[in-house]
């Protein structure tokens, strides 16, 4: 007879930032028999999933599973909608492009659609392709709606992420996380105290003197790890394809007038800068090569991923299991996802091996791909700059060789699980950098390139028509908030 | 005290009205029978966007023994010295309602009826020149005139500008010591004696009963007592005074406050701005039939200077009063006695004079009727007054850019209003009557401010020589100068005197609720 192991029932969460209460909230709201501690640490400078600002698409996902609505996220939070991000500088003599989110143009005829693209591009008679983008065309209008119409209509197959306002965001996720029943434990953590035969944590000793027990322990303190390090780990340094090592970040009101749909990431000698702004916010920050830049001002961010985020009976989340700049804004995503695959794979107090394992490996190959998606703004950066010169050297790692490869030959893609971005993101960003393929897929030779044309001519039309109906950013905030009044 | 005297007061609603009344009933019904019991619920929103106030708010805090410094501290307030109009008369113009008076009067002779005559001999300075206050506060200047000071620091009159929510918070604390009790609960139902409808007691969501002998209704616009259960009727003046809508928006500012509130005409409504020692104050006041509620936010958030603490909150109103203020044993409040847009900051001195009258008129379990019938023909001449002189703000107008000014312009007004209008229009005559708000020097700013200049001088002025004239004028004027120039910056005095305790607190948070 097999003797099933205790589920697990006490869960300390470690981190009082967004990540933390997040953790607290989807916990307690997705399997409420748990019982969830919150030690609520304020979240060290480099903890960039508490702190930056922009957010990708699937945090609606995130809010829908909790059952938030964007009265609370959105309009009481003091969010902004956002459909992308514009790349300047970052191949010079090319322009700016837009990495706007969902789709770009659709399949016609026998391929899909950034084929034809590809094929009238080759042929010097291609505009931008973000120019097939309802996202980029709203966002360089200054209109935003939620998606909606029947599927194959420009405005129903793009999606949208947020710029939070941080301070309230995390006041939201906190109150949320209370009201199912998280309970916060105050205090600075002493020490960590590990069980001694199984080496497992046994209790948070707090410097009052007492000691939290838990059966399971979230580590979402950010890259210092409070928890996960007691038990020893080990990253994987992504220093050789992110190169920067350094960051500094400041906060300002934001500009009047319309809340901006785009932030910007513009290239600089050393690194790149960005600035987001939320309806009360902005956030300027700069990323940058410290040996390159001859500066060492700033904060420390060491890149990479560590590689057991799960082990015996603590799971660390967010940047404590993933350290990585903003670039594409993957930090609280990451966390998102992660306390996703946590209540997913919650295991039973046993911490069978194998359920850790596979947590594990789909962790690390999402970490990869993200990990791949940046590395390829710099490899397919053309710059004069030192800095870029060498990292457009790089030896790219293999999953991204592999796909550069098969891009470069007939602008297909390969299959990864565990993508965080989707084919539309991919081919934004090398079209947009001008990552060309030599040749195009051979499945729309059978469609003359006039059609193509014509095609093609339609959707921009279709999508030029659409944009003026559409109401301007401030006056959908405006309409949610007349929704929201209570 | 006898077996007539009170033994219940209810009040119904705990915002600023509500808080003030039981603030003032602490110390005056203070003879050991009278209980007075506040009932309130934190489901129910306070209005509360009055943020400034007129010069008898100092009456009414020394009335209760508060003590001013602590009451500014305590509300994040700062000092009013008047109001300055702008875009009024016409786009571009500006002049300033001062606090105080212009001047002072020469053997007899009103001020302003020696300057209309300067007036007419030389180029003169806007008649806010000879105003202590208006000066002051065009020099961002503030100071506590002692009882001691002779003219012009005598002239520096003021009032001030408070956050409403934390000035009912405060009242509350006092009223709570002073023995009001306060119950939490929402009124579900009125029960009325069926002779002649008095209110013997509410019931509260809770199921408890608080009975009463008098009640006071300060449950806002819907006059759950004066109206919901007594039908007093409501006298609507959206005719004259055709707003019926507001939005306020609280927002950050760097700098210094100014000592006095901004009141800024746009194309179809006008906008508050209100200086805190935390926050500005703002908002818009529209009429519905010529703006929208877009438009109107629009407008609000284009002519702000910092950064929104808040989300826009949105009032809608009907200008006019409650026609009976006082009815059976119900006496309305507040809202709930009637509204007029705050214009020149009318809303809590109505409330603070209704108390007053009140507690000079006070019942006894009788009920006499003379004294409610006295009660509500003092409220009714007030709010009149008071209708009149924002009427003329409205109407004294050579705007033309919208159908909203053209309209405004246009209207027919009060025979009262008209009257006034042509006696000062023929020799700059004004006459006090009753109890008026607003005095001499209000209407004579408001109506040199919005373009109404006397065709001609009081004959009494011409017995006074010219050049003695002139030049008392020109002393008065350099004198008033000279002060405002050695007072404390508004800024330093509330540093010194009366700064809010602790650093300003952060934006507030939202609330959530889940």
């Amino acid at each position: 007879m097999t003797v099933t192991a205790p589920p697990i029932g006490r869960v300390l969460v470690a981190g009082g930032g967004i990540v933390g209460w997040s953790a607290a909230a989807a916990l307690r709201k997705r399997i409420p028999a748990l019982a969830v501690t919150v030690v609520p640490l304020p979240p060290p400078e480099d903890a960039l999933a508490d702190r930056i600002q922009s957010c990708l698409p699937p945090i609606i996902n995130f809010h829908d599973d909790l059952g938030l609505t964007e009265a609370d996220t959105v309009v009481r939070a003091g969010s902004g909608f956002r459909l992308g991000t514009a790349f300047e500088g970052w191949t010079m003599g090319r322009s700016a492009y837009v990495h706007a989110y969902g789709e770009h143009g659709r399949p016609f005829g026998t391929a899909s659609f950034h084929q034809h693209w590809v094929r009238a591009a080759l042929a010097g008679e291609a505009e931008a392709f973000n120019a097939y983008s309802p996202a980029a065309a709203l966002a360089r209008a200054g209109r935003f709606t939620h998606p909606a119409g029947p599927p194959g209509t420009p405005l129903a197959g793009f999606a949208f992420g947020l710029t939070l306002t941080p301070t309230r965001y995390h006041h939201l996720m906190r109150a949320f996380a209370l009201h199912l029943g998280s309970v916060e434990r105050e205090g600075a953590i002493a020490r960590v105290r590990l069980a001694g035969e199984s080496g497992c944590i046994e209790a948070v000793e707090m410097a009052d003197g007492t000691a939290l027990e838990a059966d399971l322990f979230v580590d979402a303190t950010g890259p210092r790890a409070l928890l996960r390090s007691a038990l020893g780990l080990r990253l994987e340094d992504w220093g050789r394809w992110l190169p920067c090592d350094r960051f500094t970040m400041a906060e300002g009101p934001a500009d009047a007038g319309e809340p901006p749909l785009l932030d910007t990431a513009a290239a600089e000698p050393a690194g790149w800068r960005w600035r987001s702004a939320s309806p009360l916010l902005a956030t300027e920050g700069r990323l940058f090569s410290a040996a390159h830049a001859g500066a060492a001002e700033g904060v420390p961010l060491r890149q990479g991923r560590v590689a057991q985020p799960w082990l015996k009976n603590c799971v660390a989340i967010g940047d404590a299991a993933v350290r990585v700049e903003p670039l594409e804004w993957t930090n609280l995503h990451l966390a998102h996802s992660g306390i996703d695959r946590l209540v997913a794979m919650m295991p039973a107090r046993d911490f069978n091996p194998v359920e850790l394992w596979d947590y594990n490996r789909q962790a690390a190959t999402e970490a990869d791909r993200v990990r791949d998606f940046l590395a390829l703004h710099y490899l397919a950066s053309e710059r004069p700059d030192p800095f870029w010169r060498e990292a457009a050297a790089a030896e790219p790692p293999p999953s991204l060789a592999h796909t550069l490869a098969l891009f470069r030959a007939r602008g297909r893609l390969p299959f990864y699980e565990e993508e965080t971005f989707g084919r539309d993101a991919w081919l934004a960003v090398l079209l947009g950098q001008g990552v060309m393929p030599r040749a195009s897929d051979p499945l729309i030779d059978v469609v003359p390139p006039r059609d193509s044309a014509a095609a093609m001519a339609a959707l921009r039309s279709g999508i030029a028509g659409l944009v003026p109906g559409v109401p301007s950013h401030a006056a959908t905030l405006q309409t949610l908030s007349r929704q929201a009044a209570r | 005290m006898n077996e007539h005297t009170i033994r219940n007061v209810v009040i119904v609603g705990g915002g600023t009205a509500g808080w003030m009344a039981a603030a003032a009933f602490a110390r005056f019904l203070n003879n050991g029978v009278t209980k007075v019991t506040l009932v309130e619920s934190e489901e129910i929103g306070t209005v509360g966007v009055g943020e400034a106030t007129i010069p008898p708010l100092i009456t009414f805090n020394r009335m209760l023994g508060i003590n001013e410094n602590e009451f500014v501290a305590a509300t994040q307030g700062s000092f009013k010295l008047g109001i300055e109009f702008v875009n009024w008369g016409a786009v571009g113009e500006r002049y300033f309602h001062p606090f105080g008076s212009h001047g002072h009067d020469l053997e007899g002779v009103h001020f302003h009826q020696l300057y209309l005559r300067e007036r007419k001999r030389r180029v003169m300075e806007d008649i806010s020149a000879w105003s202590m206050s208006a000066v002051a506060a065009a020099h961002g200047r503030y100071a506590r005139p002692g009882p001691e000071a002779g003219f012009p620091l005598s002239q520096l009159f003021y009032a001030f500008h408070f956050d409403a929510g934390l000035y009912a918070r405060f009242l509350r604390a006092y009223a709570e010591r002073g023995g009001v009790q306060r119950v939490e609960g929402r009124i579900t139902g009125v029960n009325q004696r069926a002779e002649d409808g008095f209110v013997q007691s509410v019931t509260l969501a809770s199921g408890q009963t608080i009975e009463g002998e008098l009640f006071i209704d300060c449950s806002g616009f819907r006059g759950l007592l004066i109206e919901g259960a007594l039908n007093s009727g409501y006298e609507d003046w959206t005719h004259w005074l055709p707003a019926d809508r507001a939005i306020a928006l609280p927002t950050t500012y760097q700098g210094q406050p100014d000592p006095f509130t901004r009141a800024t005409a746009h194309a179809k409504g006008w906008q508050w701005r209100i200086p805190l020692q935390h926050r500005m104050g703002n908002g818009i006041v529209y009429s519905s039939k010529f703006m929208d509620d877009d438009e109107a936010l629009a407008t609000l958030q284009a002519n702000l200077e910092g950064e929104p603490l808040a989300e826009p909150r949105r009032l809608a109103f009907t200008t006019g009063r409650r026609k009976l203020t006082w009815n059976a044993n119900v006496v309305s409040m507040g809202l709930a006695s009637g509204f007029i847009e705050p214009l020149e900051s009318t809303s809590i001195h109505f409330v603070q004079s209704g108390i007053a009258k009140l507690i000079a008129l006070f019942p006894d379990r009788r009920f006499n009727p003379v004294e409610r019938d006295e009660y509500n023909r003092q409220m009714r001449d007030m709010f009149e007054d008071v209708r009149d002189f924002i009427i003329l703000h409205y109407n004294a107008t050579r705007r033309d850019d919208s159908d909203f000014w053209r309209y405004c312009r246009t209207m027919t007004i009060p025979d009262s209003l008209a009257r006034r209008v042509a006696l000062w229009k023929a020799k700059g005559r004004l006459f006090r009557e009753g109890y008026e708000v607003f005095a001499t020097t209000s209407w004579v700013a408001a109506m040199l401010g919005q373009g109404i200049v006397p065709d001609d001088y009081e004959p009494a002025v011409d017995a006074l020589d010219e050049e003695r004239v002139a030049q008392a004028l020109e002393q008065m004027r350099t004198a008033i100068l000279d002060v405002a120039g050695r007072l404390p910056t508004h800024a330093e005095f509330i540093a010194r005197t009366c700064a809010a305790q602790g650093p300003a607190p952060k934006p507030p948070l939202p609330e959530f609720v889940f």
